[in-house]
């Protein structure tokens, strides 16, 4: 054979270079002490025990876990049957039937995860109708009319994907067994059942063992199944990651990802080496060549067969059960027996020490969730997969919703901390009569820029759109924010209903994005392209910017003196939520001033609550023995002067609604 | 030869419309051992598998001690397998291997009728597997891996397992087959033993005639799903019944011949003293003549002449081929007759043996491809399959 040139061989090293380098690279900022993925800071744990104090992480690998092991031992012992089922067929019907068995496994996941969820929802919809025949004509058991996504489809979900893999690594191990030693087994007198433990059992075992092992994987490394078929008061994992990314990237990802890779990276080797290993002892047995084996393995498996040997092997096995038994329970308990409260929100929007308090108060689990546009949270909760109790939308989201019959009216007697609520933030447009709402966090829009970028201040909104700003300007990542800037710097209400001014305005973004001024749209990828300085100009959120200027000095925001939009986040609670009282039992803790001013603190967006905005600074001053920059504060909570240039949202009609979606894809950035 | 044990009546088994086995009828007796010897596919190890249980054949009866045992499934028949490739338990030792089947709690009808399980005590498991052990010469083996071993010890493993439930039949299916020519002597006399040590029925499957030869008691010739003849190792290599077992059955001359008179046979138009009778007059029938019973005398001499094609030394003796007026015929001789040269033949009344027609005639006997087929039959890497298969293609 021709030897490999050194071209050939700078190749394959390429090649892997290729594969690995993102991977060590993500391994070794894991370890960086700094904040950026980027830039190396020195060495440091420090992530890892961000990471074991991060609740969310906490949780979710919980979930994965108790997952993971249930449909992996439920999917090994419904594949293993099956397997054998699959064998004992003429050869007729066994091939096509496997390669049925392979279908799922090549099958798009997105397809699999959606085919389930509709499955799973069609089922529920049908379900209400046949509990409530059930209970009425026997009332011993009391079947719930209400399901909903959660852990149990997840675990059903990840059973259905798992079976094939079983069956993939049975089946070989069937085909290579001796055929005659179920014959052998019962010629000596067995019958076929305990022929089935005696023997088939412990020749196939290598196989169950490995797609066991290759299941459980499957089910941890699962993302897209899982995200389709979790609902909303379930998350994985790999869902976590997914919704730290869409943040701001610390190094909490990297850590958990290499946590992630190492388990996998160490569950494949074990079983590389036992696949090969048994390789090795298949072909030997088929030559019929003695294998000399290890004289201290030789020596232990004669221990094994010892009374005290054969005891020790009974009870590492009970042990193990046990211990696989109670890994279960815990997780399960830890999981599921706690009452809930199921919160979505706004991505990095809460201290989540907040949270752990509520808890420790109240013992009511706070499930966290979070999405990252209003429209999206619509579109979630329309599809009728979500199950929250309390969401936190824009003021126009929430008109819609009232609108929609969506929201469940609060009960204010359990919400004291309503009383604290600023004046100027109840009965607003969107709730009147304030019967739905208790506000979160109100700021304005304005712009964000890097001050080393930009030549001079910037004060009208006329530079998103202006030449020499070209590839630098982010378009925000909402029809509703990009096109009612471009209305509000044509001197239109943000709320027109009028076509031809919205028309006019989309000619704007559209002119614009064609002469090339935009770099791209974003939501929450801001972060990155700001602090980073890879962007010069975006729009975004007061609050936010704040954050951003944490980690660039550089930058600067501005409410443009055409003015801009000025919005509520106000919790509301949803029809028919299924934890109700813990609902207003987590609203009246958020409204709470002490919590206000964390939340203030740490996500810098403007408090609602009266006595916070006010105590503000000097909390400030207490926590940190320095005095608030007053331009800071007066970003976050912006002056009177300032709202008054700024309008809210109202909902708009229907025929708007629509004209914003297509012109939004017409521009199709 | 005692009583007899085992009967198959009007067995005929056929897989999807394709007939294995066609009508057979045949007994073993107790304390036996029989050989089941036939090309692969001529229905040799249908047999066995209808006998061990695990195929219920399509009609006919099997008989055990005279009771029907058609549907007794194979965990309830006193009867065990050493199957071919052994089928060892390949998770357990050698002692577990050996203790399996005695482990098994059985059900036996109690004092009071009633049918209970029961579990044979461990002290005596240990004693017999010990004892088994000890007589397929294994002992010291007890906690060795099945993958340590070699093929031969495998191969008592596998009898042990069988022998320790103390069936009254022993079925081996090509129980050498697996082994190498000198391991398969050794155990070709060490079965022997085993069986008379035991003093139980052993019913063998093999293609390999020699190996049928030396162990029997009895030889069973099938093909094509038809007992051919059942006899002596001595009955079947003397007096084959037709031109197939001749010729399956160690090396043979098969030549047309007509049948003057009782004991007058007449081959390529001359006559021979034979002691063969009882046909009619004129009656055409094949005549079998074995190669060591040919004596090579001048050609002046010869009843027959010929010319040789080729020798080929063998140890012992010459093999040569000699041309008879385009028939050629395998001679075993100690004289050295050099190709070409012309000689003559006598052979004596008791070499010639004188068959019946069969649908077989004609197509065995004739060496005019010899040296083709003996290179095959020598070359240690095709041997008994491929002599196997061969035999079964031309057919």
């Amino acid at each position: 054979m021709k030897k490999n040139g050194f071209g050939g061989r700078s190749l394959i090293g390429l090649c892997f270079l290729f594969l690995y380098l993102p991977i060590f690279l993500l391994i070794f900022f894991s370890f960086n002490a700094g904040e950026s993925s980027a830039v190396w800071r020195g060495f440091s744990l420090r992530w890892y025990g961000e990471l074991f104090q991060n609740r969310l992480v906490i949780e979710s690998l919980a979930t994965t876990l108790l997952v993971s092991l249930l449909a992996t031992a439920i999917a090994t012992v419904a594949g293993t049957f099956a397997a054998i089922g699959i064998y004992s067929l003429t050869k007729k019907w066994r091939d096509p039937i496997l390669v049925v068995n392979d279908i799922p496994m090549m099958n798009a996941d997105i397809v699999t995860g959606v085919s389930l969820c509709l499955f799973f929802v069609a089922f529920f919809n049908g379900w209400g109708g046949i509990a409530r025949w059930l209970n009425s004509w026997q009332s011993l058991i009391e079947f719930p009319t209400r399901m909903t996504l959660g852990l149990t489809t997840l675990i059903i979900a990840h059973v259905s994907f798992d079976i094939p893999y079983v069956i993939l690594n049975v089946s070989p191990r069937l085909r290579q067994m001796d055929k005659n030693l179920v014959d052998a087994a019962q010629d000596l007198g067995c019958t076929w059942m305990q022929a089935f433990f005696k023997v088939i059992l412990p020749e196939i075992k290598p196989g169950i063992v490995s797609g066991a092992l290759i299941a459980f994987t499957m089910s941890v490394d699962d993302f897209v199944i899982s995200y389709f078929t979790a609902g909303s008061a379930t998350q994985t994992l790999a869902m976590t990651i997914y919704g730290m990314t869409k943040k701001r990237v610390t190094p909490v990802v990297n850590a958990v990802s290499t946590l992630m890779f190492l388990a996998v990276l160490i569950v494949l080797i074990i079983n590389n080496l036992r696949s090969a290993k048994q390789e090795k002892l298949n072909a030997k047995r088929a030559s019929f060549e003695p294998v000399r084996e290890n004289p201290r393995v030789e020596r232990f498996k004669a221990w094994l067969t010892t009374p005290r040997g054969k005891l020790t092997k009974r009870l590492t096995a009970l042990c193990t059960c046990v211990v696989f038994v109670g890994t279960v329970v815990f997780l399960t308990a830890f999981t599921t027996s706690r009452p809930v409260v199921n919160v979505c929100s706004w991505g990095e929007y809460i201290d989540e020490d907040l949270i752990d308090e509520f808890e420790a108060e109240t013992g009511i689990r706070v499930n966290y969730q979070t999405t990252d546009s209003n429209e999206t949270l619509y579109s979630l909760l329309k599809s009728g997969g979500a199950d929250y109790d309390v969401v936190v939308p824009s003021d126009y989201m929430i008109s819609q919703l009232i609108e929609e019959g969506m929201l469940e009216e609060l009960d204010y007697s359990q919400i004291p901390n309503f009383e604290k609520i600023d004046p100027r933030f109840r009965n607003l447009p969107y709730d009147p009569e304030n019967k739905y709402t208790v506000p979160y966090t109100w700021g304005t829009v304005g712009i964000i820029y890097n001050s080393t970028m930009v030549d001079g201040e910037i004060t009208s909104w006329s530079s998103l759109y202006d030449e020499a700003n070209a590839g630098q300007v982010l378009l925000i990542g909402n029809s509703r924010d990009a096109f009612g800037i471009a209305l509000k710097y044509l001197g239109y209400s943000v709320n027109t209903t009028n076509e031809d001014e919205i028309r006019a305005a989309y000619e704007l973004v559209a002119d614009a994005n064609e002469r090339g001024i935009f770099q791209g749209k974003v939501m929450d990828e801001v972060f990155q392209a700001m602090e980073g300085g890879n962007a010069a100009i975006a729009t975004y959120y007061a609050g936010d910017y704040l954050s951003m200027l944490e980690n660039n000095e550089d930058l600067k925001f501005v409410v443009p003196d055409e003015g801009s939009n000025w919005f509520v986040d106000a919790m509301c609670v949803l029809k028919e939520a299924p934890n109700y009282d813990n609902a207003m039992k987590w609203i009246n803790f958020i409204a709470s001033t002490d919590a206000n001013l964390r939340n203030m603190d740490f996500i810098w967006y403007a408090s609602p609550n009266s006595e916070a905005l006010e105590k503000y600074p000097a909390w400030y001053e207490e926590q940190y023995g320095e005095e608030l920059d007053p331009e800071i504060y007066e970003i976050m909570a912006a002056p009177q002067e300032v709202l008054d240039r700024c309008e809210m949202y109202t909902v708009l009609p229907r025929a708007t609604r629509t004209l914003y979606n297509n012109l939004w894809i017409q521009l199709g950035i | 030869m005692s009583k007899e044990l085992i009967r198959l009546k009007d067995v005929t088994m056929t897989f999807d419309g394709e007939t294995v086995l066609k009508d057979i009828n045949i007994y073993f007796n107790d304390k036996e051992f029989l050989t089941l010897l036939g090309p692969s596919g001529c229905g040799k190890t249908t047999m066995l598998r209808i006998i061990g249980g695990f195929q219920t054949p399509t009609s006919g009866d099997v008989l055990f001690d005279g009771v029907r045992i058609n549907d007794v499934p194979p965990h309830l028949r006193q009867v065990n397998t050493v199957f071919q490739k052994y089928a060892l338990f390949p998770h357990l030792n050698v002692y577990d291997n050996v203790a399996f089947g005695l482990r098994i709690p059985r059900e036996t009808e109690g004092p009071d009728g009633k049918k209970q399980k029961v579990k044979l005590p461990k002290d005596e498991i240990d004693q017999r597997v010990r004892e088994m052990l000890e007589v397929v010469s294994l002992k010291g083996f007890e906690h060795r891996s099945i993958a340590s071993l070699s093929g031969g010890q495998q191969q008592r493993v596998a009898i042990a397992r069988a022998l320790v439930n103390r069936p009254k039949v022993l079925l081996l299916d090509e129980p050498l087959g697996a082994l190498d020519m000198r391991l398969r002597k050794d155990m070709q006399q060490e079965l022997k033993r085993i069986q008379q040590q035991m003093g139980i029925t052993f019913i063998n499957v093999t293609h390999d005639q020699e190996e049928a030869l030396a162990m029997s008691d009895t030889v069973v010739v099938m093909n094509e799903g038809v007992i051919q003849q059942i006899g002596t190792p001595e009955d079947i290599y003397n007096e084959p019944k037709n031109a197939f077992v001749a010729d399956f059955i160690g090396e043979s001359n098969i030549v047309d011949g007509i049948m003057r008179a009782d004991g007058v046979v007449e081959i390529f138009n001359r006559r021979f003293a034979c002691l063969d009778g009882g046909f009619e007059k004129d009656e055409p029938v094949d005549v079998v003549i074995r190669p060591e019973d040919v004596d090579i005398v001048s050609e002046a001499e010869g009843q027959l002449r010929g010319v040789v094609t080729s020798v080929t030394f063998k140890g012992v003796h010459y093999d040569t081929i000699v041309d008879f007026y385009g028939f050629k015929w395998l001679i075993e001789t100690t004289d050295y007759c050099p190709v070409d040269s012309r000689i003559g033949i006598k052979i004596d009344p008791d070499g010639i043996h004188v068959m019946k027609k069969s649908k077989y005639s004609g197509m065995f006997g004739d060496y005019s491809s010899y040296s083709e087929e003996y290179d095959e039959i020598n070359d240690p890497t095709l041997i008994d399959d491929d002599e196997a298969e061969g035999t079964a293609d031309e057919e």
